[in-house]
């Protein structure tokens, strides 16, 4: 039985061995108990090159880029974009999601919580 | 003073422990006949809720951005009728604020109507109004109801009751303290007289609305009594407990279900009023632990000299839009469904200020916190079984504009146009793209009028209204798209236009999951157009979004969407509307092709975004997507991505070197931790 949790779109989680897995590859991403974005390629983009200028002028349907930059960051193993934010330049990174693990096993151990189809849930309820 | 602290008011938001005979009330219900009595109360509230749209003036009050609500004799909320969620949460601290202070002066009687609309005592700022009868049966205090809506005019130093440009409460215009407005069930007259001084720009919606939220709440009232009558007042206080007991274990139950964790956003925003700069208006960390939650606030940048702050509760409320809306989307709207959620504010910031702090447009600056929400909360119930409910942010653009003047039927107004704000697209979704135009975030159920209705109401004439391309967030499921609407002067000689956003150098709202956030929404008119004569060249042309922005029509003058009150004469454009779209979830490299297309063929998404974000080869003439071709463009993109990215460590030790130019700085706080650098002063 697979012990991938989906923690986001095409981002996993192995509880059995503690590492973040890439959805899409399969790629090792790191320690789950690390920030994600550690294990993962950073790219930083010119908002125009997502959100181009539709008119002349200081106001353009586009981001100015010395308020704001995009960071994206990818599987280095096949290029998905598994996350992206929006920072001014030199703001820090923001760690998002960081998972009680040893929380989340034992309430899996205990019969509290069944991982199913990759998702949690409760003892009892219907997959939904 | 007795202004409540933020202590008290967070207080307030908690259910207050059951007494014996609650209890006891509680636990004699009849099977069955509690859960036909629930449906009763969900009945009694919809009623007053048509009662409050069709006897509203206003153009919120019309649209629906209301909420009638029904609270147990000590003031916690036990179901509600909305509307919008924004007031949800937050009438407990004002009712709890009465019975601790007025009940022995004015003292608190059947058929006394209560009313305020001062943030400082609790609302979400001063356009928002609450008017609030106790209920009482045999001579006792059982029940209360509430009615509460947003009327745009409270006599500030602008029209519409969001002034940009005021820099304390002090120009905000009407800020009312609970106060006691009516006895035996009628308004008293020196009252309506307040509003009709306050309200001289449009004395129609103020005063009507007014009455309308008494009108509304008195119904509520009766209904409660009748219930009383047939069913007994022990049936009802035990219903009332009960129905809090089972919010607040539906509520804990569906947070025990999501991991415990940590969960964090960072949202930004470009303006306070008037003033232009960087702030981070909201830094959001939810701890989820067991069956309850803390959403802490710290590291928000710090109170500013413009209307673009929010007391505490204010803030609440905006979490509120969300919460119900996808989390406790089938649970009552009461106060216990907030139960398990604690919440830390970080005094003097902009989602704490002080008392004179002008918060009139504390909706501007909660739309970090909608958006953040969002954010955090997706990422919890992602993992879980519910994750079908997780989503991208909404735009959360909330692009507001007020016009005023004398209307074409000689009356004056001053009004905020509810196409825009109700049209926004929402946010993506994670097995679906957003909706497009589903709404206005800040009011889930709220309604765009009819064009007819706006040129009918006010001197206005709309020649096009439309989705604008590219407006969703980017993704595998994109944001919903939101609307372009050409608004000119028509049949008066001139009349007032003032707007309230940010967004136009910045986006606030973070993506998901490797989405984009949407476009920047500029300040758009065309310079000096005569609207009349560009009618008269329309014969080989269209004039829409696209026409526009291709200067086929003339020149465009761009601003930030946020503007001071103007004069704009007849036949001149008074802006081009927009609306914002939603947040993207997921790669776009991820997006199918059947999408892109359909996208392509509805001038949803531009060719430009099909070949530089989505990486797909567009046969325009054909109009399909050549897929071999597509397959190969995205590989390509892929191998791109692997080639210019580079190692966290490395890349993160230059970045934080950074910072962006002082001259932005100025609202921000200290770089980068947003901590005051000085306090406030405002006379």
């Amino acid at each position: 039985m697979s012990s991938l949790l989906h923690v986001g779109d095409r981002l996993d989680l192995d509880l059995e061995t503690e590492r973040w897995v890439c959805g899409k590859c399969s790629q090792d991403l790191g320690n789950a108990r690390d920030n994600v974005k550690r294990g993962l390629l950073v790219a930083e983009r010119d908002p125009a090159e997502v959100h181009p200028p539709l008119i002349a002028g200081e106001f353009t349907f586009s981001p100015n880029p010395q308020w704001v930059r995009i960071l994206e960051f990818y599987c280095p193993g096949c290029g998905l974009q598994v996350e992206t934010e929006y920072l001014p330049p030199g703001h820090p990174i923001t760690n998002t999601t960081e998972l009680d693990l040893d929380a989340i096993k034992a309430r899996l151990a205990a019969g509290e919580l069944v991982l199913d189809d990759g998702h949690l849930r409760p003892a009892g309820e219907e997959q939904r | 003073m007795s202004i409540p602290t933020v202590a008290e008011k967070l207080a307030a938001l908690k259910v207050t422990t059951a007494s014996d005979y609650e209890r006891a009330c509680a636990d004699a219900l009849p099977r069955g006949a509690y859960e036909i009595a629930v449906q009763r109360t969900a009945d009694i509230l919809d009623e007053g809720y048509e009662i409050f749209m069709r006897s509203s003036r206003s153009s919120m009050g019309v649209a629906g951005d209301s909420i009638v609500a029904m609270f147990n004799a000590a003031g916690d909320l036990v179901n509600a009728s909305a509307g919008t969620y924004l007031h949800a949460v937050i009438p407990p601290i004002v009712i709890k604020y009465i019975i601790a202070k007025y009940s022995d002066n004015p003292g608190i009687e059947d058929g006394d109507i209560f009313y305020t609309n001062d943030a400082l005592y609790g609302g979400i700022h001063n356009p928002d109004q609450v008017a609030i009868t106790p209920v009482f049966f045999d001579g006792k205090l059982v029940a209360w109801t509430a009615a509460l809506s947003h009327t745009t005019e409270t006599g500030a130093k602008e029209p519409g009751g969001m002034p940009v440009s005021a820099t304390s409460r002090f120009e905000e215009g009407m800020n009312l303290p609970p106060m006691k407005i009516g006895r035996d069930f009628r308004i008293n007259n020196d009252i309506i007289e307040l509003f009709r001084a306050f309200g001289i720009r449009a004395e129609a919606n103020v005063t009507v609305d007014l009455k309308a939220r008494c009108t509304t709440a008195d119904r509520v009232r009766l209904r409660i009594v009748e219930m009383c009558k047939r069913e007994g007042v022990d049936f009802v206080t035990g219903l009332f407990r009960r129905m809090l007991d089972e919010a607040e274990a539906g509520a804990r139950k569906r947070l025990t279900s999501w991991p415990d964790g940590t969960y964090r956003c960072v949202t930004f925003s470009d303006a306070a009023g008037n003033l232009r700069g960087l702030i981070r208006n909201c830094c959001m960390t939810v701890t989820k632990r067991g069956d309850g939650m803390v959403i802490d606030f710290t590291g928000t940048s710090p109170e500013n000299l413009s209307s673009y702050n929010a007391h505490p509760q204010a803030v609440v409320g905006h979490l509120a839009n969300y919460i119900y809306e996808y989390v406790f989307h089938d649970l009552p709207i009461s106060s216990a469904t907030f139960a398990p959620i604690d919440f830390v504010f970080p005094e003097a910031s902009c989602l704490s200020p002080t008392a004179r702090a002008a918060t009139s447009n504390a909706v501007m600056i909660c739309s970090g916190a909608m958006s953040a929400v969002a954010n955090c909360i997706s990422r919890a119930r992602f993992p879980t079984y519910e994750w079908q409910q997780a989503t991208a942010s909404m735009g959360n653009g909330g692009n507001a504009t007020v016009i005023a003047g004398l209307s074409q039927w000689q009356q004056p107004f001053a009004d905020m146009i509810a196409y825009p704000i109700n049209t926004e697209g929402q946010g993506a979704r994670s097995c679906c793209d957003g909706m497009d135009a589903y709404g206005f975030p800040w009011c889930a159920f709220g309604r765009a009028p009819d064009v007819e209705s706006i040129e009918n109401e006010f001197p206005m004439i709309i020649p096009f209204s439309q989705h604008w391309p590219d407006s969703g967030g980017h993704g595998r499921f994109r944001g919903g798209c939101g609307t372009a609407q050409f608004w000119a002067a028509h049949h008066v000689p001139a009349l007032y236009f003032m707007a309230i956003a940010d967004n136009s150098t910045i986006q606030t709202p973070q993506p998901i999951f490797g989405g984009y956030a949407p476009p920047t929404v500029p300040g758009l008119s065309l310079k000096g157009t005569r609207v009349s004569e560009l009618f008269g060249h329309l014969d080989n042309d269209t004039l829409d979004f696209q026409s526009l922005v291709e200067g086929r029509f003339g020149e465009l003058a761009t601003e930030p969407f946020g503007r001071v009150t103007r004069p704009i004469n007849g036949d001149e454009t008074v802006t081009i509307g927009l609306s914002t779209g939603g947040a993207g979830f997921g790669d776009p490299l991820e997006r199918d092709y059947d999408s892109i297309e359909r996208d392509l063929v509805k001038g949803l998404c531009s060719a430009w975004s099909a070949e530089h974000v989505y990486h797909v080869v567009w046969d325009a003439e054909r109009r399909r997507i050549d897929r071999e071709a597509s397959d190969a463009a995205r590989h390509e993109a892929r191998r791109a991505r692997i080639a210019r990215g580079r190692a966290f460590d490395a890349f993160e030790a230059e970045w934080s070197t950074r910072k962006p130019p002082e001259d932005i700085l100025g609202l921000y706080g200290s770089w980068p931790d947003a901590q005051p650098l000085a306090p406030a002063f405002r006379p």
